[in-house]
């Protein structure tokens, strides 16, 4: 059995991931991390009802992850692999950002994936194995207008994964960021047509992307076969260069 | 718990086979520099899974940086720390 903990779990990334884990893996246990909205997640743990289960988990708070990971090593007695997925944007031009849409996005963003790594390096250790997912952005290298505090928050991620895949390597733990493009899911929501035809026309494949096509990535460096892939920044975006 | 001699021998064949050193659990003296030059050589990366280790085998927890200092310079430190504790 393998224990997979997914943040964001409601997100239709979350959710994507936990289901591909699920179906093409029947030894994956996955919990679903969640705040407040819960009912796609609740839906994906009724569906694989005893092999998905939901967590409290406010990932800016480190209190919340040490109570997160110790509710999960209990019941499963390992943590095999983390996916730091949740994240938000605040979208302003940098000249009048309120401070708050800068702080918020950093947190949600990257200390985020700071807490949640330190949370689970020490029982990775001990068990001599782990996967570490951190889900970045295509914004990390390729910023548009706007995402000053998104693009520096998930460069940030690449950065941190970066450094982490070094200082874990000897334990068996790989680090690797998976930096999406456009993916369809609620975060594209917002576009009207027009601004989705204009964007898919800087795509090479002319397309967004799907949450299996990022699930799939995530298989992949989860997996025990994928033990000498670390410190890896993937793009998985259609071609945009 | 194993004590002594034996502790000893437990302590240095957990480092080798934890830290997956580059000799045998023989060649390491009871009281070899875990870290620095002239000792064993190991940096801060070990210094961790070494904490990590020591908690796992031996049930010594070691809580902060301070303890750590004191605890992880030999192996003859370690094993009288993991003494103190039972």
């Amino acid at each position: 059995m393998s224990s997979i903990l997914i943040t964001g779990g409601n997100g239709g990334l979350g959710s994507g991931i936990g289901r591909y884990f699920l179906e093409k893996d029947p030894e994956a246990k996955v919990w679903l991390g969640v705040r407040s909205n819960r009912s796609q997640a609740e839906a994906l743990a009724a569906e694989f009802s005893g092999r998905c289960a939901l967590i409290n988990l406010e990932v800016t708070s480190k209190e919340s992850w040490e109570s997160a990971v110790a509710s999960i090593l209990e019941a499963d007695g390992r943590l095999d692999v983390l996916v730091n997925n949740a994240g938000l944007h605040r979208d302003h031009l940098l000249a009048t950002m309120p401070d708050e849409a800068w702080t918020s996005v950093i947190s949600a963003n990257l200390d985020a994936v700071f807490l949640g790594c330190r949370a689970v390096i020490r029982p990775m250790m001990s068990q001599r194995f782990g996967r570490i997912i951190n889900i970045s952005s295509l914004s990390a290298i390729l910023p548009p207008l706007g995402q000053t505090n998104y693009a520096a928050a998930k460069a940030g991620v690449v950065a941190l994964t970066q450094t982490l895949a070094k200082e874990v390597a000897r334990a068996g733990i790989t680090v690797n960021a998976i930096l999406p493009g456009y993916i369809a899911t609620e975060a594209l929501a917002h576009m009207d047509e027009e601004a989705a035809k204009r964007a898919k026309s800087g795509i090479p494949m002319r397309r967004f992307g799907t949450p299996v096509e990022v699930a799939s990535a995530v298989l992949f460096l989860a997996c025990h076969d994928a033990g000498y892939v670390t410190g890896s920044a993937l793009k998985i975006d259609g071609g945009i260069f | 718990m194993a004590q002594g001699a034996e502790l000893r021998q437990k302590i240095k064949e957990v480092m080798v086979e934890e830290l997956m050193l580059d000799f045998d659990a023989a060649e390491i003296a009871d009281e070899t520099a875990i870290f620095g030059a002239g000792g064993l050589g190991l940096d801060s990366v070990d210094a961790l899974q070494l904490v990590v280790a020591i908690e796992k085998h031996f049930g010594l927890k070691i809580a902060d940086a301070e303890k750590a200092k004191g605890v992880l310079q030999s192996v003859e430190t370690i094993a009288k720390a993991i003494e103190a504790k039972d």
